[in-house]
């Protein structure tokens, strides 16, 4: 008994599906280290670079709604391949959200000083930005191997990214209680660390899907 | 949900003179569902079909050892009165296969032989509600003296599905009632199976994964004469157990 389809065509199309993922995968992760970059250096001239890659990344969504749609049609897929097929359609959604966050974050930059910033602040909310990008390295690698264990540590590690954003938000706040005209500045900083929070929303879900299409139910919450 | 099992198979086996059919199949049918029997051709699942009725007794060289229950009740023990069987298993099969006579007699036919109407009324009114049942009375009420041979494929087979339930059956067999049809006639008979099995117990063999997924609430795959699984219609198409049964219904049995 072997792996593939007796159409081969079917095979094929499952290939593309699955490389565009990866490769949706991988331009979504680069683009959260570019944004965390751009936000820990201050680096706003990165910022018009970040935005064109997170268009790539929105094309790649269409692309794959599309592929489904059309795999959908075609193959009337079942099992295994019905599940590649809806868990894929909810991973770009979640890759795409997870680019527009990035993006959104880099942008939140411009309007900062690009020094005066507190280093703890900045570093508590490097600490975050790497650990979300970790749990998207470590979520995709899930997808690539369709690894559960992986998938089931990366849902355990959104409780260290929920943690790591508070305490980013506190300095932040402590940022602003040091003096009323850091308001907006803050208000942008709040924002971004937020925004990495949902970003390890999103990568979690990818988890949860990853999860669901390998075994064909979700990893159970351990409350 | 509570179910009850109306057929049980207990280590059926089946045999073509020396060469084995069926293998030890053991299974359970549940009364008012839909089960769908799946499996690459020559796989079995139309002879374990007709085990059911006992249709592979008119088969000289076939010999079948094990149980089946139908209410608990063993059709293979000695003695079993077989047309009584048949009265209360009905069959529908691939091919439409009205008999040369009117639409009326078709219907009339088996009421008849099995004695079920007292009288012209009696029979006017079990032509009339079987073949309201078959969903087909408003398309033929204006002809029922025509030939029935004389209507569409898909007519035709709402026909014999009248004729089957023209008898009060318990349990309808349909051997790929589908696969002679259009997909418009095609849904016109799963409409028909939906509603029937609120009455009767439906066992269904197809060639149509789409089909054993619209249609039935459990599905049983054969393969090479065994029941490889059996289990809930949604988990054999969303999750099956079995790797075998995952590569035969996405396709890729080798």
């Amino acid at each position: 008994m072997s792996d593939d389809h007796i159409v081969k065509s079917y095979d094929e199309e499952l290939h593309i599906i699955n490389d565009a993922i990866v490769q949706m995968g991988s331009l979504t992760e680069s683009l959260l280290e570019d944004s965390m970059n751009a936000i820990t250096k201050m680096d706003k001239d990165s910022v018009s670079k970040i935005v064109e890659s997170d268009k790539k990344i929105n094309k790649f969504r269409a692309s794959i709604d599309e592929q489904i749609m059309t795999l959908l049609v075609k193959r009337s897929p079942v099992a295994i391949d019905l599940r590649l097929a809806i868990s894929t359609l909810k991973i770009s959604q979640d890759l795409e959200r997870i680019g527009d966050l990035a993006k959104g974050n880099a942008k939140k930059i411009l309007p900062l000083p690009e020094d005066d910033l507190p280093p703890e602040m900045l570093n508590s909310m490097r600490r975050l930005g790497e650990a979300v990008q970790k749990q998207i390295k470590l979520s995709l690698d899930s997808y690539l191997e369709r690894s559960t264990e992986k998938a089931i540590q990366v849902v355990k590690d959104d409780e260290q990214v929920n943690d790591l954003t508070k305490i980013s938000i506190k300095e932040v706040l402590d940022f602003l209680a040091k003096d009323k005209k850091n308001l907006e500045f803050a208000t942008n900083l709040l924002f971004v660390s937020k925004n990495l929070e949902r970003a390890g929303d999103h990568i979690t879900r990818i988890a949860e899907n990853v999860y669901y299409l390998i075994s064909g139910d979700y990893p159970k919450k351990n409350k | 949900m509570n179910r009850e099992a109306k057929v049980i198979s207990k280590n059926v086996d089946v045999f073509y003179g020396n060469k084995q059919a069926l293998f030890d199949i053991n299974l359970e049918i549940f009364k008012n569902e839909v089960t769908a029997l799946i499996g690459p051709s020559g796989c079995g699942k139309s002879t374990f079909l007709r085990c059911i009725n006992r249709m592979n007794d008119v088969i000289d060289i076939c010999k079948i050892s094990g149980e089946i229950e139908i209410d608990g009740f063993n059709i293979y023990k000695q003695g079993v009165d077989v047309v009584r069987l048949r009265e209360k298993v009905g069959m529908v099969f691939q091919k439409p296969n009205p008999f040369p006579k009117s639409i009326y007699d078709n219907i009339a036919y088996g009421p008849n032989i099995h004695g079920i109407a007292q009288n012209k009324q009696e029979l006017d009114e079990i032509v009339e509600n079987s073949l309201k049942k078959a969903a087909l009375w408003n398309e033929v009420k204006d002809r029922l003296n025509e030939p029935g041979t004389g209507l569409s494929g898909g007519q035709q087979q709402r026909l014999c599905i009248a004729r089957a339930i023209s008898i009060n059956p318990e349990i309808i067999l349909m051997d790929e009632p589908c696969s002679a049809l259009d997909p418009i006639a095609t849904a016109k008979i799963e409409e028909l199976i939906d509603s029937l099995k609120s009455s009767y117990t439906i066992v269904i063999v197809t060639h149509s994964m789409a089909q054993a997924a619209r249609v039935s609430q459990r599905t049983g795959f054969f393969h090479l004469g065994k029941l490889i699984e059996m289990d809930e219609t949604d988990k054999i198409f969303k999750n099956p157990n079995n790797k075998m049964t995952q590569d035969y219904i996405t396709g890729r049995f080798g």
